[in-house]
């Protein structure tokens, strides 16, 4: 299969003759070796959950950071090249802030992640023999998470640019049962403490290694608090309330 | 605008009295001339154009100017044309620097070839003109690099009349009777007595004696006036602008004229 | 002979500017009051330049969206190109976020659209006003460099030193005693403002000669307000564009033209 595709996979700008993007789906591809990071929407705000791979008892778990606070009303989660995420956030960061700034008002969720997609299709753009700003396509993708004018919103991002919003969603290695174990669970009248239990539940199934606050993080944005990480001992409590 | 080009686009100053007689008038401003260190920008204008006139009619717009050019007060040439049609609809009429207006005809019969050049069957209409005008002296001003003038923009198309003003400032305004310069403190007056109200009415016939009453008046007023003049006409018929006429004018009464000159008894 | 010194001296003190100036004053007044959940601004329709009439008919206030209406005053030019600018950038913000622009956004943007020109700046007053998100009546006032307030009403332009005293006095209740075991009311009725509107510019036009001829009043109506105080006004038509909610309406009335 490999071999077929070989002519074609290289430059970031050159479709196959059956209209593909392989570096594109490669970097998606790329997605479903992070680590699982899963989000919920209820109608009190939104819930973000991750799996942090601790790979050495020597390692400091809270250093790894795979949620992050775009605005106060925003927060994002995210699988894959968690390094390329930075660039996004950063982004994503400015773009909320200009608003704020512009126009004196909270950024819409869907706006911050069409300007955060709006980046993902930068690669391999340049102005006549200038180098290129991106050399490759994101390899990472997002959950975004936050409470508009709207309601609370998730919206899931892939490197292709393309933006979806969902009720719940799971991206990384163990995507694929964690989306149908949603599936099955979520309903609209699911509170945010249900949430809270029912993301760590799907974590849990698809993870390796016993779930404890170390191994996980959990995040939600609500109209009240806004965005916020939970901190170990309200994770706790939810660990042990599952 | 007063009508002396020559302070358009510097700050209007109440404290000097323009029409005083002492002590003698002088032009307030900058006392060295234009090309003391090297000009780019028009600073002020060299040689000017003064009053034109437009207003509405029943059929459509007439508009007249005189055919001087002044170099100060010194008549320099006096047959230059001030109306210019642009297009099939359309007639522009200046007052003030007249090389910058020629920049600007040329700038739009550019813009006229190229519509035509596109044969899209579109023709710009006087509106689009006037706003294309607009749009350059606003970005010229704002570069502090004016075009000197004042524009009346005049035009008849799928039967709406149009008419309108833009000056070196970008500032625009529309009405049914317009006057540049020393026209619009000596004839504005008399063309809105005339036309106001009467715009759907007036004869072709009687916008021009309107208008050429009017020209008489600026030519007995205005110094920088000649009675010589164009007349141009915008209709369902198109654009016409007439060869020069000379006004007839009389000066016998100013043999009777007794308490000022030379006869002051 | 001290008298000849003075006046040669004066004889040379006229200005010295040498640098084309690229402002004027083109006159008029504009006002705005907000209600409780109405709000109205209005503009006199005269365009002028030193002591003379350009037209009659200029207008200077202007329908941005249907609860958004702003009016401009100072330098004509300056105020059409501002406008034709908040304009595009309403386009532009709907076209990104799928909503019109609120008014407290709007007010914002006018800030930054100012203030991004500090240096060579817009020669324009502008009053918007509106109706906020919460449905409440709203006025905000800016200088020409950006900074601004949300207020009860302002009056700008040639007949400002004229207007705001009177509206100070008849909104703001300024030097008024209520009567005793009473209280001012904190916003007023429709139709008493649009009286004071009224009252202001026949006021301006008589006592100032850059404002006259015509007057437009834009009348701003909270989503569902019921008309009160404004059916059957005379020369009132309806400019609304939209099913969200907000009415706007713009009333027409003649000025002294001398």
């Amino acid at each position: 299969m490999f071999l077929t595709r070989s002519e074609y996979d290289r430059g970031v700008n050159t479709f196959s003759p059956e209209g593909r993007l392989f570096q594109v789906e490669y970097a998606i591809e790329a997605i479903k070796l992070g680590s699982t990071t899963v989000g919920v929407r209820t109608s009190e705000g939104v819930v973000l959950a991750v799996e942090k791979r601790v790979q050495s008892p020597l390692l400091e778990a809270s250093s790894i950071e795979k949620i992050m606070e775009i605005d106060t009303h925003l927060g994002c989660a995210m699988s894959g090249l968690t390094a390329d995420a930075r660039t996004m956030i950063d982004h994503a960061r400015v773009t909320a802030q200009n608003h704020a700034f512009t126009y004196d008002e909270r950024i819409k969720v869907e706006s911050v992640t069409q300007a955060v997609c709006d980046l993902a299709l930068r690669f391999g753009e340049s102005v006549h023999d200038e180098e290129a700003m991106m050399s490759r396509p994101f390899g990472v993708a997002l959950l975004i998470a936050g409470i508009d004018e709207l309601g609370p919103q998730l919206y899931h991002t892939d490197p292709s640019g393309t933006f979806v919003r969902y009720d719940a969603k799971a991206i990384g290695s163990g995507s694929e049962a964690a989306q149908s174990e949603l599936q099955d669970k979520w309903h609209k009248q699911i509170t945010l403490v249900e949430a809270q239990t029912l993301v760590l539940r799907v974590l849990k199934q698809v993870m390796e290694e016993a779930i404890d606050h170390h191994n996980v993080q959990l995040a939600q944005v609500t109209t009240g608090k806004g965005f916020e990480i939970l901190d170990e001992t309200r994770l706790k409590e939810v660990i042990d309330s599952m | 605008m007063d009508h002396f080009p020559t302070n358009w686009g510097r700050p209007r100053n109440d404290a000097i009295d323009l029409y005083g007689t002492y002590p003698i008038h002088s032009r307030p401003g900058p006392t060295t001339d234009a090309f003391s260190d090297g000009v780019q920008r028009t600073q002020q204008p060299i040689v000017t154009g003064t009053s034109v006139l437009a207003i509405k009619y029943k059929d459509g717009i007439m508009m007249a100017a005189d055919t001087l050019a002044s170099y100060g007060s010194l008549a320099r040439f006096k047959s230059i044309q001030r109306l210019h049609s642009v297009g099939e609809h359309t007639v522009i009429g200046a007052s003030g620097d007249l090389s910058d207006y020629q920049y600007i005809q040329s700038l739009l019969d550019e813009v006229m070839i190229e519509e035509f050049s596109a044969a899209d069957g579109h023709s710009l209409s006087p509106d689009e003109i006037h706003e294309f005008l607009s749009r350059v002296m606003y970005s010229r001003r704002s570069q502090m690099n004016p075009l000197w003038n004042s524009i009346l923009v005049g035009g008849f198309k799928n039967g709406k009349r149009f008419l309108a003003y833009v000056d070196l400032l970008g500032t625009t305004y529309s009405a049914s009777t317009l006057a540049t310069g020393y026209g619009s403190y000596i004839a504005q007056p008399l063309l809105r007595k005339a036309v106001e109200g009467n715009e759907d009415t007036l004869t072709e016939e009687q916008a021009r004696s309107i208008l050429t009453q009017s020209l008489r008046v600026l030519f007995y007023r205005d110094a920088r006036s000649l009675n010589k003049y164009q007349i141009a006409t915008i209709n369902a018929q198109g654009t016409h602008i007439s060869d020069p006429v000379t006004l007839d004018t009389e000066w016998s009464f100013a043999e009777g004229i007794r308490g000022y000159g030379s006869q002051t008894k | 002979m001290p008298d000849m010194v003075n006046l040669s001296a004066h004889s040379q003190q006229h200005p010295q500017q040498r640098q084309f100036n690229p402002y004027t004053e083109n006159g008029g007044t504009i006002l705005a009051i907000a209600g409780a959940d109405f709000s109205v601004i209005a503009g006199d329709t005269r365009q002028s330049e030193g002591y003379s009439i350009q037209t009659r008919y200029a207008p200077k206030v202007f329908r941005l969206t249907d609860r958004a209406v702003l009016a401009v005053n100072g330098f004509a030019a300056d105020g059409n190109m501002f406008v034709k600018k908040v304009r595009q950038r309403l386009e532009w913000y709907r076209h990104a976020h799928a909503k019109d622009m609120p008014l407290r956004a709007i007010a914002r943007l006018i800030q930054t659209m100012l203030y991004s020109r500090r240096f060579f700046p817009f020669y324009v007053y502008n009053i918007l006003a509106g109706i906020e998100e919460d449905g409440s009546g709203a006025v905000y006032s800016f200088d020409p460099v950006g900074s601004y307030e949300r207020e009860a009403c302002r009056a700008a332009g040639a007949g400002q030193s004229l207007v705001q005293p009177f509206l100070d006095n008849q909104i703001y209740f300024k030097n008024q005693k209520a009567a005793h075991g009473t209280s001012h009311p904190a916003h007023l009725p429709l139709n008493t403002v649009l009286s004071l509107v009224i009252d202001s510019f026949t006021s301006a036009t008589e006592r100032h000669i850059e404002v006259g001829d015509g007057l437009e009043i834009y009348v701003v109506l909270s989503k569902g307000r019921p008309m009160h105080g404004l059916e059957g006004l005379r020369g009132m038509e309806e400019v609304t564009t939209t099913n969200d909610g907000e009415r706007v309406f713009v009333i027409r009335r003649d000025l002294k033209k001398d």
